[in-house]
């Protein structure tokens, strides 16, 4: 079976743009991910195309995959639409994954993207927490920031987790969006800030909750037969793992993690053959402040339990021993949730190849992104391995 | 021994009102002898203050919804102006489908109306439920007197309380307590003595056919602390055996329970022989003389102490405040939310025959073994310990919440770990009345979830036991 490499990888800006369609947005992650091969393609070189969307606001949601990739000039390209929540386009790159190693293509292009500033506060609202379980707990009274809400509340209990450790997320991910020039909230803020804002859903304050964004990802992956026509510095992704669970948080085994993210690194960890020791760098899934505390428990960052000790000991900042969220996550650079997915991998293609700017970390060869749907229904994790030269 | 009342049941909600709030608002309090009134939350009715009072009679007469063959509910204040609303009270109860229903509406005379019909109706377990929540425009002296509460009456054979003589009367006195179709505010002509004839002389001639001797108490119709006694005299009954089953100093005006609740009282308080003397617009009175023959059940949760400022009030009654706002997103259609009444309503759970786990709600793959299996219906007892728990604060609530939370402000969701007949737990989400943390023991309560489309969906919150 073929490796399947990721060539190049590009978004739009991440932010509230209302001149912006999401056809427009798309065509700017597009223009930037064709311009980001390192030894330019010809889109005609395109077999196949995956485009993650929700469709918030109720845009375009029949047929939302060729909306995209007709109008950016991809004329018959077979392409599908993967709706999976906030992990549509992380499972985007995963079917390009499965579409390069079947053989059925060697150059797909996976992405994502999303509109959600551009409607009224009353109908974003109505849009938040559609993935959640709706007939139990939407109608309990809770959209996700409820949800993730009751996980920190479980957290704190069972693990001694404080609201400190969770505003050190925002802190973190706040200097590192700081750092990155596609970010939404592209600023610092201080403990203070995170630990003081307005309460969203107790313990949950506002620092602890990702904003709503508009924005477009995408990334091309192809195939080990043509990786050499692109690039001298081929990334590998080398594993890949997802996994499912049911999706409402009350009818799992556990609140204070998401098992499905376990499942899913243990598998991407396996087919890499790689274990956590060997990441220099995790994007993970941080749409609220204690998403990314179970994912460092999930991924085996830390041990289960460790998480808010963990961030404390500053091991996940830039300079940290495992640099997370290096683009700002979704804390900072922002949350379009069709586009997240591939937006990690954007992240995760910039650091592999050295064009991460600022917040460029040294000579990293083994990156992990992590894209959850939902609180926790759906997981998705892809290892990247930098390589000097093609296997095999 | 003859049909009559086995066992009785009462609520009121947990928010008080005092007249100075009032007072202080609007420069007057003009409903005399009123010292509080109570409120009902925002997500209670008349349904709902109903199914609590239900279940505290079903509780004192050690009885279940089962057992119910005839089940009446009465009401001035419907949620619904059509609808029969037994069929809900019954989901929430558990009674049975094939159980006679009755429903009396119009009059604050209902609640007597539902208790003379079950004791003409002779049933082997009856149960008379009457709730009413009146309300008046905010200026007027009939909102500021509007109460809340609800009574209910187990009715069968071999009963301690009896029905020993009743007498009605019936004159036409229209205007002076009405509500037009459409309105959901009382209104009156306010005609000073014209009201005053209309209140006492329907009293007077039905109390005046029954014997008043030797009464206990005499629950009379209580609009505001002065009509009742004023009435006496005409009525023969001393004030003091009116004060005896008076409850409108503290709950307020509470339409077609006034008499019921007072009833309730008074065999609280020991009463052996005790009127209750109804009156409702039109106008109308039924006097009904009961006597007691040995200890009567009584279970009443008339003692609510939150006080509420007028802000609050006006909020809470939803004077002021946001409603649901235009839009799409998550939906559940009335015959989605149907399917689910057994578990809103009485928390019926699944348990897998294959190996044992429990589901809520029973449906899917059973979760212990991942077999598409057919559950075993096991209604479980409404007892829990919090899980895990939010407090949703303005802005975090979905938009179908807008109502709830402007009227109520934040507002808690657990997940809950419900107890079930075996050695395991079965977990959902719920929202929390009042307050409750991680760990906490709760107990479920019918409340008002949402609104949308004009149909009221009722289900299960939790509060602290």
């Amino acid at each position: 079976m073929t490796d399947a490499y990721l060539v190049g990888a590009g978004q739009s800006a991440y932010g509230s743009f209302p001149d912006e369609s999401y056809r427009s947005l798309f065509a700017t992650a597009y223009e930037h991910t064709i311009d980001s091969v390192p030894d330019g393609i010809d889109p005609d070189r395109i077999d196949e195309a995956v485009v993650g969307t929700l469709g918030v606001g109720g845009r375009q949601l029949g047929l939302a995959g060729p909306a995209v990739t007709e109008h950016v000039g991809l004329h018959g390209v077979p392409t599908t639409r993967v709706e999976n929540a906030c992990a549509a386009s992380g499972y985007a790159v995963r079917q390009a994954v499965q579409a390069v190693k079947s053989g059925m293509a060697d150059v797909v292009l996976a992405g994502g993207v999303e509109i959600m500033t551009d409607a009224s506060g009353d109908a974003v609202r109505y849009w938040l927490g559609v993935s959640g379980e709706t007939e139990w707990e939407r109608l309990s009274g809770t959209t996700f920031s409820g949800v993730y809400a009751q996980m920190a509340s479980a957290h704190m209990r069972e693990h001694g987790t404080t609201a400190e450790q969770l505003s050190h997320v925002a802190v973190k991910n706040h200097a590192n969006g700081a750092k990155n020039p596609k970010a939404q909230l592209g600023f610092e803020c201080t403990l203070d800030d995170a630990m003081n804002a307005p309460t969203v859903a107790d313990p949950l304050t506002l620092y602890h909750c990702c904003p709503t964004t508009d924005g477009a990802a995408a990334a091309l992956v192809v195939s080990e037969d043509v990786v050499e026509e692109f690039t001298d510095d081929p990334i590998r992704i080398a594993g890949v793992g997802a996994s499912s669970d049911r999706v409402g948080l009350f009818q799992r085994d556990t609140y204070s993690g998401v098992p499905a993210s376990k499942r899913a690194a243990d598998e991407a960890y396996a087919m890499a053959d790689r274990s956590v020791d060997d990441l220099d760098f995790a994007e993970v899934h941080d749409c609220f402040a204690i998403a990314e505390l179970m994912a460092y428990e999930d991924l085996g960052l830390c041990a289960r339990g460790e998480a808010g000790r963990y961030i404390e000991s500053g091991a996940t900042r830039l300079d940290g021993a495992m640099p997370v969220n290096t683009s700002g996550g979704l804390k900072a650079k922002g949350h379009p949730i069709g586009a997240t997915g591939a937006g990690q991998v954007v992240e995760a293609y910039k650091q592999l190849s050295g064009q991460a700017g600022d917040r460029q970390l040294d000579d990293p060869t083994v990156g992990l992104t992590h894209n959850v749907g939902g609180s926790g229904g759906a997981a998705v994790v892809h290892v990247f391995e930098r390589e000097q030269e093609v296997d095999g | 021994m003859s049909v009559g009342v086995i066992a009785v049941g009462a609520y009121a909600p947990e928010y008080r009102i005092e007249a100075a709030e009032f007072e202080a608002a609007w420069d007057s309090f003009d409903p005399p002898g009123i010292e509080t009134t109570a409120v009902p939350d925002a997500d209670e009715d008349a349904l709902t203050m109903g199914w609590e009072a239900a279940n505290s009679a079903l509780d004192a007469g050690d009885t279940t919804a089962e057992s119910v063959d005839w089940l009446a509910f009465a009401t001035t204040t419907p949620p619904s102006e059509e609808e029969d609303l037994t069929a809900r009270l019954g989901s929430m109860l558990g009674v049975s489908t094939d159980a006679t229903r009755r429903l009396f509406t119009g009059s604050t005379r209902a609640g007597t109306q539902a208790l003379d019909a079950a004791l003409t109706a002779a049933p082997e377990c009856g149960l008379v439920v009457v709730s009413d929540c009146p309300r008046g425009e905010p200026h007027d002296a009939r909102e500021h007197a509007a109460g809340a509460g609800a009574a209910a009456f187990l009715v069968g054979p071999d009963a301690r309380v009896t029905l020993v003589e009743s007498a009605t009367h019936t004159e036409a006195y229209p205007g002076t307590r009405f509500r037009e179709r459409g309105s959901d505010t009382l209104d009156g002509i306010d005609a000073g003595t014209y009201d005053r004839n209309a209140f006492t002389r329907p009293l007077a001639a039905a109390v005046g056919a029954v014997a008043t001797d030797g009464l206990d108490a005499a629950a009379v119709q209580m609009p505001d602390g002065k009509q009742p006694y004023r009435a006496a005299s005409a009525m023969g009954v001393e004030t003091a055996t009116v004060r005896a089953a008076e409850t409108v100093s503290t709950l307020g005006d509470t339409g077609a329970a006034s008499v019921p609740l007072g009833v309730a009282t008074a065999f609280d308080n020991g009463g052996e022989r005790v009127l209750a003397a109804s009156w409702g617009s039109g106008a109308g009175a039924d006097a009904m003389v009961f006597e007691r023959d040995g200890e009567l059940p009584v279970s009443l949760a008339l003692g609510g102490d939150t006080s509420l400022d007028y802000a609050a009030y006006l909020r809470l009654r939803g004077e002021i405040t946001a409603d649901e706002p235009d839009g799409g997103g998550a939906y559940v259609s009335v015959p989605t939310w149907r399917r689910s009444l057994p578990q809103r309503h009485r928390l019926v759970a699944g348990r897998c025959p294959d190996c044992g786990t429990y589901a809520f709600p029973p449906e899917g793959a059973c979760r212990g073994c991942d077999s598409l299996v057919a559950f075993e219906d096991v209604p479980l007892a409404g007892t829990g310990t919090v899980e895990a728990k939010t407090e949703i604060g303005s802005g975090g609530a979905p938009p179908e919440f807008e109502r709830l939370q402007s009227e109520s402000g934040a507002f808690g969701v657990a997940i809950v770990a419900f107890d079930t007949p075996d050695d395991e737990t079965v977990s959902s989400p719920t929202m929390v009345v009042g307050d409750a943390t991680v760990g906490d023991e709760v107990e479920t309560v019918q409340r008002v979830i949402y609104t949308q489309e004009g149909v009221t969906r009722y289900g299960f919150k939790v509060a602290t036991r």
